[in-house]
This record gives structure tokens, C-alpha cells and sequence, in this order.
């Protein structure tokens, strides 16, 4: 077996092309660019409160909070993988030199989070908390200094314990950290200094206990999966993540719907496809996300022909991606062989395609009526999105 | 009277056919038996009659029909238990049933009448409302052989059916079969269980290499092979020598 260092290296660079794959999906996503007109808008929000903050707004308290929780969770990203059970067991003496890599680039993406953070707060320290710039650098260095700490207890408390109430010893690291950051703050530097000389105890109690035990490779294998799939899900809102396709839900709220469709031959393909769509998660959250935007845009969009635009745009996607979703695959399917007319499936998602873009005009109505704009070309617009839906039915390749 | 006229066969995958020049019949109320070696050709007989193949050469009758001549009718008079169970992620297993029967235009009083008497002989009442993520392999394998009896064709076309099966799923499967074989419909079962097919089926097709190596009664295939008191499972092995020996040779 080549060195360890070598197999993290080549599995770092397999884990940011898989990365890269997906990112370019949620960059360029429909939900990127409402998180950035969010972002835009709490930003300016912000900016806004700080003129007219109280004086005895508890910055310090808020602040060291925030910071202490964005540095207390601090789970390590080992990219390792089910077989490692069995092929890195006799090299668990040399593991040194896979986890080293593997903590260093723990340290570098999750200290991006508690430095923007505390980034964006300097403006309430300095204005409201009367905090020095030579403090804030002080502070800066400290929390750079706190996160590789925070991250190394973490990573020997799960190797000692196997993980076991990881929420406990975060909550200390979390009680050790928000109380040094809150007596920074305040300038009461040598009870600051007690409490950091008490987290190099915690620190050590466990890098002790660690050398006691062996290597829980099921416990660290567990997290780097739940944490791998954790991003493919949120990739899954942009794009298709062949990881997790096809999961369903229930969804027994709905099964009203179900009742459109009475038990009759012609309607066995409509049966079936409406449960598909109300059932599986991608289908149905996807169409749920383009309806909500819909009615976003509805009810703030004050100009009309814009509405109309977004909401048009918003009716395409919907019919586009659920038409292909829906009429693509090339696995057999028993309904293939079922005795029914050979496009009885595509006229079947046609009319499931008809029934919901009713259902999307009928919400972006509530929004126009919530934004309360009663012009003709306001009420235009959920009619928009039924013509639209219907020329991009009656248009598309399929 | 035959149901089923397979004449002539020629296909496959790719160009280089699989299936060489395949003829056989089924008749009214037989079980017959598809038996081979893995790679013989017998899920790709089995795709080519349900039609999700197409022959490059010679034709399938079911019923006297084609299925270019009338694709409803041929669908109708045939189910299909595929070798992997393949059942919709999305429908609980009395769902699965109520597309079947809407899908074969049954009554709605019939299906319920049929349905129950099936989840009755396979032990499945208790899971009309589940989902097939929750079904043990077992458990699929009798949503796919109830929707298929559901249906009551002229024709069963079951892949390995016994796989997967708890011993008393096999007894209540083999009970359907005897009983709709005794109503008139007839059975293709392909099976590597040698001895159940040797016992249940009326005549066995031996396909060796694509082609129909022996078929008839269990006496027909013994005097073929030159074994009078064989059972199946030494026709077979015969069967297996001879492809050793070609290799050889």
C-alpha cells in the first residue's frame, strides 16, 4: 500500500472535482440567486438597525454566542471511506499521517463560517460594544487560534468515546469558548486566561484518553458518510444527484387528490403518475420550489410585465423539468406491458402536468391578491402562467 | 388448442443473435417448463414473447395474434412475473394491485373479490397499506406474483419464480398455478429448481446455447439423452458435459 499521505492526497482531489461537479449547479441554481437577494436584503436591513441600535443592545453576549457555536461544532472531514475498516487496520500506527491533511483541511473550510461571522459583527462591536481595532485583531487571532482547538478536542473526544454524546462535550467547548470570548469583550483579560488555561486541561484529559483505545473506524466512516450525503441532498435541490434519487414520502395529506382519478382503464397510467409526482421527493419539491418562488415574486414584484416575466420563466421550468422527469428512464417499468394505448403514459403526465400548473396559477393569484394590486395586467399574470405551461406542453419535444 | 407459437426465432441483443431459429409451442392448459444453463437464452426468449424484444427474424402468436396485429389483445392475454421483483418505490402494495386490474380493465367488484382471496393464500393482509421499501425480498416477489394472478390471462410467463420464496409461498404459488392450469390458462416457467419442474411441469423445453436442445415429457427428454431412469438433474448435467466437451473439442 502506497503511504497514507498519498491515498488522502488522491482522495482530496477526487472529493473537490465531486465538489466542483455540483457547485457549479447551485452557483448558478434558482435558489442561489434568492439566497443572494436575501443576503442582499438582511445586509441592508442591517446597515439600517445599526444607525438606530439602542446603546444597551447586549452586543457582547450576542456576538461571543454566535462566534462560540459556529466554533464549538466542529465535526472533522476525514473523506474516509466503508472498505478503510479493513485496508487501513494494519496501518492504524502510521494513521498520523492521513488524519494530519485531513484535520488541516477541516480547519480551513470551517473557519470561514466563525471568521465571516465575526466579520460581519464588527460594525455592532466598534459602533455599539465601543470595541478597539486593536482589539477586533486581537479577537481575530483568537478565534483562528479557538477553531483549531475546537477542532482537535472534537476530533479526540469522538476517537476516545466513539462519538458517543458528542453534543455534551460540545457544550463545554461551547461553555469554555463563549465565556473566554465574553470576558475578552468585556476586558476582564486574566479571568479570560483562566478559563483558556482550563480548556488546554479539557484539551489534554482527552488527547490522553484517545491513546488509550483504537481507532473507531465505524464511528468516523458514519460521519463522513451522513456528511457526504448531506451535501448531495442540498446539491439534489439544484440538480439531479444520482446518490439519492427516487426517495418517497408518503405524503398522506394529498390523498385527496388521488380522487380525481376514479378506477377506470383509461385512467391507470394517470393513476399512477400522479402518485409518482405527489410521492417522490424530487418531483414533488421541485415543483413545490418553482411554485413558491412564483409566489414570491407575485406578491413583491410590483411592476406587472416583470411579474409576468418571473412567474412565465418560473411556469417553463416547471413544465420542462417534470415533463422530462416524468417521461424519461429507460428501466422496464411493469406498465410497459400493461394492455393500454401505447402513449397512454405521456397523455397521462399531460393532463398530471395541466392539473398542477392550475394548482401553480391558482397560488401566484393568492400572491397578486396579497400584494394587492387590482390592475388588469396584475390579474394578468397567473394567467400567464397557464399559457405558458400549456405552449411549453404543446411545444416541447416529448 | 396452442396458446402460445413461437416460430422460428431469431434474436438478441446485438447483431450476433442469441436465440437461433427457436420453435415451440404451448398448448391449453400446460405447464411447461424453460430449462438451461446460465447464458442459455431463456430470459431473452421470455423478453422477446412479452415484447420488449424484438426478433430479427420469425414470429410470436399468442392466442393467434401478433402483437403488431393487436398489441391490447396480445398484452391482455399474458403476466409476467419477472426473475427480480421490479414494483413501483411510490405505490403501497394495494396500489400495485388496483393499477394492475385498472390497467386489465377488471371490474371493480371482481378486483376486490380477487384481491382478496390472494392476500389471503399468500399471507399478505397485514400489508395492503406498505410500501415495497419495507418488503423483504420474499415479500416483493409475492406483490409481483399477486398482481400477476390478479389478471386471470391466458398465459403465465414466469422468470425463476421460486426464488426468494419462504417454503409456504412456494406451496401457495404452486396451488394458483395447479389451480388456473385446471381452468384452461397455461404456464412458461423458466426455473433452475429442477426438481419442482420436474414434478409440476407436463413438458420441458431444454435450451442449450440458444436452441431447443430436447423438449417434451420427462420420458421424451430420457430417450433423447439415451438415460432411461434419469431424473431432470442428470438430463441436465448430461447437458452441461456436452458444452464441456464442445469446448474441448
Amino acid at each position: 500500500m502506497k503511504n497514507l499521505h498519498e491515498v488522502w492526497n488522491k482522495r482530496f482531489v477526487h472529493y473537490i472535482n465531486e465538489l466542483q461537479k455540483y457547485l457549479k449547479f447551485i452557483v448558478s441554481g434558482h435558489l442561489a440567486i434568492v439566497i443572494t437577494f436575501v443576503l442582499g436584503a438582511a445586509g441592508y436591513s442591517y446597515s439600517e438597525w445599526l444607525i438606530t441600535a439602542p446603546a444597551d443592545f447586549p452586543v457582547f453576549l450576542l456576538v461571543a454566542f454566535i462566534i462560540s457555536l459556529l466554533l464549538a461544532i466542529s465535526p472533522p472531514v476525514t473523506l474516509m471511506k466503508n472498505a478503510d475498516g479493513v485496508y487501513f487496520l494494519p496501518l492504524e500506527t502510521k494513521l498520523n499521517m492521513y488524519i494530519k491533511p485531513a484535520l488541516r483541511w477541516t480547519y480551513m473550510t470551517s473557519i470561514l463560517p466563525a471568521i465571516a461571522a465575526f466579520v460581519v459583527s464588527i460594525p455592532m462591536l466598534t459602533k455599539i460594544g465601543g470595541v478597539s481595532g486593536q482589539e477586533i485583531f486581537v479577537v481575530i487571532i483568537l478565534v483562528c487560534v479557538m477553531k483549531s482547538w475546537s477542532i482537535e478536542v472534537e476530533f479526540n473526544y469522538r476517537w476516545a468515546a466513539s462519538g458517543k454524546t458528542i453534543w455534551m462535550d460540545r457544550f463545554v467547548r461551547f461553555l469554555l469558548l463563549f465565556t473566554t470570548l465574553y470576558f475578552v469583550f468585556n476586558g476582564n483579560y486574566f479571568v479570560a486566561i483562566a478559563i483558556v488555561c482550563i480548556s488546554f486541561v479539557y484539551f489534554f484529559v482527552w488527547k490522553k484518553k484517545k491513546e488509550e483505545v483504537p481507532f473507531p473506524f465505524d464511528h468516523f466512516i458514519e460521519v463522513e458518510q451522513s456528511r457526504m450525503m448531506r451535501f448531495y441532498r442540498f446539491a439534489n435541490y439544484f440538480t439531479d444527484v444520482p446518490h439519492i434519487r427516487g426517495m418517497t414520502k408518503r405524503r398522506k395529506m394529498l390523498d385527496v387528490f388521488y380522487k380525481l382519478v376514479p378506477y377506470a382503464s383509461k385512467n391507470a397510467q394517470l393513476y399512477l403518475v400522479m402518485r409518482t409526482f405527489i410521492r417522490t421527493n424530487d418531483y414533488f419539491y421541485l415543483w413545490v420550489r418553482l411554485t413558491a418562488l412564483a409566489v414570491v415574486g407575485a406578491i413583491f414584484i410590483p411592476f406587472p410585465m416583470v411579474s409576468m416575466v418571473f412567474t412565465g420563466a418560473l411556469a417553463f421550468a416547471s413544465v420542462v423539468q417534470l415533463k422530462h422527469a416524468l417521461l424519461s428512464g429507460h428501466e422496464f417499468r411493469m406498465d410497459l406491458l400493461f394492455p393500454i394505448e401505447t402513449n397512454a403514459r405521456k397523455l397521462a403526465v399531460h393532463k398530471l402536468l395541466r392539473m398542477i400548473q392550475f394548482g401553480q396559477a391558482l397560488f401566484v393569484l393568492v400572491g397578486v391578491l396579497i400584494q394587492g394590486e387590482y390592475t388588469l395586467l396584475m390579474i394578468a399574470v397567473p394567467i400567464v402562467t397557464l399559457v405558458i405551461s400549456e405552449l411549453t406542453l404543446r411545444l416541447g419535444k416529448k | 388448442m396452442t396458446v402460445l407459437e413461437v416460430n422460428d426465432i431469431t434474436g438478441g441483443y446485438t447483431r450476433k443473435p442469441v436465440l437461433h431459429d427457436l420453435t415451440f409451442s404451448i398448448g391449453k392448459g400446460e405447464l411447461v417448463g424453460l430449462i438451461g444453463l446460465n447464458g442459455a437464452g431463456k430470459s431473452t426468449t421470455i423478453k422477446h414473447i412479452i415484447g420488449t424484444m424484438n426478433a430479427a427474424k420469425g414470429t410470436i402468436l399468442l392466442n393467434g395474434k401478433t402483437m403488431k396485429e393487436d398489441p391490447a389483445q396480445y398484452r391482455t392475454a399474458f403476466s409476467y412475473i419477472p426473475e427480480t421483483p421490479v414494483l413501483y418505490d411510490e405505490l403501497t402494495l394495494k396500489e400495485h394491485l388496483e393499477l394492475t386490474a385498472m390497467a386489465y380493465n377488471l371490474d371493480a367488484s371482481v378486483f376486490e373479490a380477487r384481491m382478496g382471496a390472494l392476500l389471503k393464500e399468500f399471507r399478505m393482509e397485514k400489508r395492503l397499506n406498505w410500501f415495497p421499501t419495507h418488503f423483504s425480498k420474499g415479500m416483493r416477489q409475492k406483490v409481483m406474483i399477486m398482481c400477476a394472478f390478479l389478471v386471470n390471462p391466458s398465459l403465465y410467463i414466469i422468470d425463476e419464480p421460486f426464488v426468494g420464496l419462504d417454503p409456504l409461498g412456494i406451496q401457495s404459488l404452486l396451488d394458483q398455478m395447479k389451480a388456473r392450469k385446471d381452468e384452461g390458462a397455461s404456464v412458461l416457467m423458466s426455473t433452475h429448481i429442477l426438481s419442482t419442474a420436474e414434478k409440476f411441469c407436463d413438458r420441458i423445453l431444454l435450451l442449450h446455447n440458444g436452441k431447443i436442445r430436447a423438449q417434451g415429457t420427462m420420458s421424451d427428454l430420457r430417450a433423447v439423452f439415451n438415460m432411461p431412469d434419469a431424473t431432470l438433474d442428470d438430463l441436465y448435467i448430461e447437458m452441461t458435459k456436452e458444452q464441456q466437451d464442445e469446448k474441448f473439442a
